[in-house]
């Protein structure tokens, strides 16, 4: 019986809190505390930015989530023994060492513990400072030999690919949307993403690019397929369900004037091109996509700028389009050779300051951006060159 | 699971022949069709701190109808059974903060903490068989209490996770932001993870203003979950409902 009134006199609690969320929200406590650990952004203040940053936007960076080394990089001749980062952290998150305090840069990076408001979480950062002179060499090589497995966040398990630098180390210019791929397909496994590697390519290993399927997820959020894509920029994974075209951050800062854009590939388009809704699209065949796009990398009012999914191709800040048009489809690995086609003259000075980026970009369905292309559409690729000139 | 549809039948039935055994007993049974008004809801356990705010909450247009059989024993105890039809829904949009929230589609599943808005619709057909003990305070004025059993025809819970982001995993994982749209939000369905039968308490009050019309106040919660066990994607909660309606002496 004490049993049934101790029901009774919790269901008559229940119903009161319920006209009290109906009332307003006086029931719900206080606010919980902060579970992040990020740092958002980071920031350096310097006495002569002009003599020290190659673009006064290079000062502040965006930290995107996923990533845990911060670099700055600055003319050669910069001073970075004493220097102070300030850094704009998640709700109530603390940073130790302090924001704003002093360290020496010059030794490599520092490292930073960023400890949530609730106490239970922590992310470390490596924050660098990176005096850099920009030696391009006349051709630049992209061979695809070196790659490994994600294993950032322990859960991430696809490929990602790094370019050998002019000083022999290996960077990390290239980019592919797998890791937007998980979000849908979190149980593939890496060889089943859209971008994985070719053991045997035309040279060595290559990197192979398939339109694939992205499961019951992709079909609920009307995002049925995947195109297999690599481009030197960024992808970042915050937006790419919410605003996918502008996940794909097409670019990085580049000192040379390109001429032209050459390699090996193969193509097999999919048996069947679908729409956005799934259905079949009769009689079209998918088409690949196979540029390079050489660009200014600050707008008109001056801030700092890439190019997404929906301007690659359209941007007023195109410089030059070295495209490749029409991928013949062929099993055989076939050579590519496209001259950029230069829509105005390269300010010399810009170059040298950062101002102009290139955007190298694969994608085994052209219209994969818009989910329109065929699964199992696969586009391999090897041996890139982009040659350069130098005008000293 | 699908024999449990009959042991409300079976119930009935027995209850049924044990009345009609006494020709008496029956003389003294009253009869009552009734309709009622149904605000239902969904609740969880405790209204924790991660939900800051309600947004929205709409109570939906709901209805039970039922007969009713109230059996006196003696001036002032009897028993009370009957059959109902309830449909009811709720439609809630609120603002949380460090919310669980894990999406199931398939093999695949998207899991995390999420900060921005939720907004959960349900719905929901019962039958129900309710025991009660009846109370008679005077002739118009009855309180009932009891337990019930109820067998969802029909079931649907579903949602979004809008404007807001997620942060996948943990809260140290990547942040993955959610738009307002289809395809931009993270949707969620969990219709096939609702149990089919539903069982708790109720307590009720009647008053007989007419020989044969009166009103009646319910309030029904149950005790076992909307969900399956082991089913973790939002948190345990228990349906509920408050019916107001008139009822219509047939006996």
């Amino acid at each position: 019986m004490t049993q049934i009134i101790k029901m009774l006199r919790h269901t008559f609690v229940m119903a009161a809190c319920v006209a009290m969320m109906l009332l307003n929200t006086s029931c719900f406590g206080d606010e919980p505390k902060g579970c992040e650990a990020d740092i958002e952004t980071a920031t350096l203040h310097v006495a002569y930015p002009e003599q020290f940053f190659f673009q006064a936007t290079d000062s502040m960076k965006v930290v995107f989530s996923t990533d845990s080394v911060i670099s700055f990089t600055v003319r050669s001749d910069a001073d970075v023994s004493a220097l102070a980062p300030v850094f704009t952290l998640s709700q109530g998150a603390t940073v130790e060492p302090a924001s704003g305090s002093m360290h020496d840069f010059s030794k490599g990076p520092v490292l930073y513990t960023v400890t949530s408001q609730d106490g239970k979480w922590q992310r470390r950062y490596s924050v660098s400072v990176v005096p850099t002179s920009f030696t391009v060499a006349d051709t630049l090589r992209f061979n695809f030999e070196h790659y490994e497995l994600e294993t950032g966040t322990g859960r991430q398990c696809f490929y990602v690919w790094h370019n050998t630098l002019a000083d022999g180390t290996l960077g990390n210019d290239w980019s592919t949307a797998n890791d937007g791929f998980r979000i849908s397909m979190s149980t593939a496994k890496p060889m089943e993403y859209p971008s994985t590697p070719l053991l045997e390519g035309y040279d060595g290993a290559a990197v192979c690019l398939m339109t694939k399927d992205t499961g019951p997820f992709g079909k609920m959020a009307n995002k049925r397929l995947a195109a297999g894509n690599m481009f030197l920029g960024t992808f970042d994974i915050r937006i790419a369900m919410s605003d996918h075209l502008h996940a794909t951050r097409f670019g990085i800062p580049f000192t040379a004037r390109p001429e032209r854009f050459t390699g090996y590939y193969t193509y097999e388009p999919g048996p069947t091109v679908q729409d956005f809704y799934g259905n079949p699209i009769a009689g079209r065949t998918d088409s690949a996509s196979v540029y390079a796009v050489f660009y200014r990398n600050h707008d008109a009012a001056g801030n700092e700028t890439v190019l997404y999914g929906d301007n690659i191709l359209s941007s007023e800040l195109i410089v030059a389009i070295a495209n490749m048009g029409y991928v013949t489809p062929t099993t055989q690995w076939m050579p590519w050779d496209v001259k950029f086609e230069y829509r105005e003259e390269v300010d010399e000075k810009l170059l040298e300051a950062r101002g102009y980026s290139l955007a190298i970009v694969f994608s085994s369905s052209a219209s994969g951006g818009d989910f329109i292309g065929a699964i199992g559409s696969r586009l391999c690729i090897d041996k890139v060159r982009l040659i350069t000139t130098h005008e000293e | 699971m699908n024999g449990k549809k009959y042991i409300i039948i079976f119930a009935l039935m027995a209850v049924m022949t044990a009345l009609a055994g006494q020709a008496s007993v029956l003389d003294s049974l009253r009869v009552d069709a009734r309709l009622g008004y149904t605000v239902g809801g969904t609740l969880p356990t405790k209204l924790d701190n991660k939900i800051r705010h309600v947004n929205n909450y709409d109570l939906g247009l709901n209805f039970a109808v039922s007969i009713e059989a109230d059996l006196p024993l003696n001036k002032h105890w009897g028993l009370h059974s009957g059959l109902r039809y309830e449909i009811a829904g709720m439609d809630v949009d609120s603002r949380v903060k460090n919310y669980d929230i894990e999406v199931v589609r398939g093999d695949e599943s998207l899991d995390g903490i999420f900060n921005g808005n939720v907004r959960i619709k349900s719905a929901q057909r019962r039958i129900t068989l309710p025991i009660q003990a009846s109370y008679y305070c005077s002739p118009q004025l009855q309180l009932r209490g009891g337990v019930f059993m109820g067998w969802l025809t029909n079931r649907r819970f579903w949602g979004w996770a809008y404007d807001g982001y997620l942060r996948e995993g943990s809260p140290v994982g990547p942040k993955i932001e959610m738009g307002r749209e289809p395809g931009e939000r993270g949707d969620f369905d969990f219709d096939k993870d609702m149990r089919h039968m539903q069982w708790g308490v109720d307590v009720a009050l009647d008053w007989h203003f007419h020989t044969r019309w009166g009103l009646f106040a319910e309030l029904t919660y149950g005790l076992n979950g909307l969900f399956k066990s082991g089913f973790t994607s939002v948190q345990t909660l228990h349906p509920m409902y408050g019916t107001l309606g008139i009822s219509y002496r047939i006996k």
